[in-house]
């Protein structure tokens, strides 16, 4: 089951264990430079307002209702990140773990292939949190991602229009396996008392009619980013349980109009951002990550579609210079004070 | 249900004050505002159970659900009973309707996000 909490997608799944509970915010943030070259990873600047979209059944598109799930506002040419997040276990020293599977209009972030809902190894087409704190984009090549950018849906712009020729979803979707009871008992015996504190486990995740009011993600600019294999056995994942969500994205202008509620400030640009010297991060787990899809290395980037049609959809994309870089490591000292991304 | 209200409190608060001496009677009595020779008499079944708030007040101080307590008691919340005074014969149904369901799909009544086709 899935609900809202202040503006996260809280999954539980009570049939498999109630402490098996995942999280998912999407973070606002800066639109990183698409220059070629590969940045470090840019801040996240407080969750996009999550509504469910029956609540304004009125007055959203027929296909929002028909696919049900919630929604979100973005910008055009806005940067988005998920976190993911799944509360510690005490006396297990670790979070309940979950296979996770992202998508931009049904085109997965990981692989470029088109929706299932099934789990795929090869290629390993999900992500695995808490192993995996967030995902800012598509993965292009192995330790590289293009950053998610929100763009209209029908311009050209979006990385669905571009591998299957139709903007006909938009948004995100998102599935979310547990890992089965048995698998989790086995691998995760309870610890004995007197280490219970030591572990560190959670980790850090109008009009009914045009098509413009939908939003679809299309590709940024570069960013260093791991997507880690699955260091467990893909019979671990309970294929008989799973919940989907379907994430809407709503221009601002819309979501206004059909929420009357204001949308989010537009982010400061990366420029400003580094003027300040305000931090960016760098993020080192010792996993392995995964290749990057062949289909997904040949997305044009927002910037390069919108050269060649002669538009400008990114304003503001000169070259920064991130000097103030904070470096993020897992697997702290006991005692050690865990820096977050923020 | 074997146990009546008082016996529940009464065991309870025995189970608390062989390890903390503040809940005698004569202090859990003072702590929510009622007579020692009272709360006693609730306990042992001589007297019926006291009101919501000070069945509220009891929960509180035995660590226990306000709504567990009341429902030992006969009582039904009065914000529930609320709900169910304006819209009496909605709610009744619904609830003779959920009687039966297991927890986790009770659970799945709260403010779930919608899956629908996509």
């Amino acid at each position: 089951m899935i609900e809202i909490a202040n503006d996260s997608l809280v999954f539980r799944f009570p049939e498999v264990d109630r402490r098996a509970k995942f999280r998912v915010t999407f973070q606002r943030t800066l639109r990183i430079p698409d220059d070629g070259r590969d940045y470090p990873l840019p801040p996240g600047l407080g969750a996009f307002p999550l509504r469910h979209v029956d609540d304004f059944a009125e007055r959203v598109p027929r296909p929002w209702l028909a696919r049900g799930g919630v929604m979100l506002p973005m910008y055009q040419s806005e940067a988005m990140w998920l976190s993911f997040d799944a509360d510690h276990i005490a006396d297990r020293g670790v979070a309940w773990p979950f296979a996770v599977k992202i998508a931009a209009g049904k085109i997965d972030a990981v692989t470029g292939k088109g929706w299932s809902e099934g789990l795929g190894r090869a290629p390993q087409d999900y992500l695995v949190a808490p192993v995996q704190p967030w995902l800012d984009g598509f993965c292009v090549e192995k330790g590289i991602i293009r950053q998610f950018v929100a763009m209209p849906l029908g311009g050209g712009y979006t990385a669905e229009e571009q591998i299957t020729g139709k903007g006909e979803f938009g948004g995100i979707q998102i599935l979310v396996r547990p890992m089965r009871k048995e698998a989790f008992e086995r691998r995760f015996p309870k610890l004995d008392r007197r280490y219970d504190s030591m572990a560190v486990g959670s980790v850090e995740e109008c009009c009914a009619c045009a098509p413009a009011m939908d939003m679809g993600l299309g590709a940024g600019g570069r960013m260093r980013q791991e997507i880690y294999d699955d260091p467990y056995d893909l019979a671990d994942w309970d294929a008989a349980q799973g919940s989907r969500c379907f994430v809407h994205l709503a221009n601002s202008l819309v979501w206004r109009a059909v929420t009357g509620d204001e949308p989010p400030t537009v982010p400061p640009t990366a420029k400003e951002y580094t003027r300040h010297g305000l931090p960016w991060f760098e993020y080192y787990a010792d996993a392995s990550a995964v290749e990057g899809s062949k289909i997904l290395a040949e997305l044009e980037s927002v910037l390069a579609i919108g050269r060649k049609k002669g538009q400008v959809p990114l304003p503001e994309n000169e070259p920064v210079d991130p000097a103030n870089v904070v470096l993020l490591r897992k697997g702290l000292k006991k005692g050690q004070v865990r820096e977050g991304r923020f | 249900m074997s146990r009546t209200f008082g016996e529940y409190v009464r065991e309870r608060r025995e189970e608390l004050r062989e390890e903390d001496a503040r809940f005698s009677v004569r202090q859990v009595a003072a702590r929510i505002g009622v007579e020692p020779s009272y709360l006693s008499k609730v306990e042992r079944g001589e007297q019926p159970p006291p009101s919501e708030a000070t069945i509220a007040a009891l929960a509180k101080e035995l660590g226990e659900a306000p709504e567990v307590l009341l429902a030992m008691a006969g009582k039904v919340p009065s914000d529930l009973l609320g709900i169910i005074r304006r819209r009496p014969r909605l709610f009744s149904d619904l609830l003779r309707q959920l009687q039966d369901l297991p927890d986790h799909a009770l659970l799945r009544l709260v403010r779930e996000v919608r899956d629908g086709e996509w």
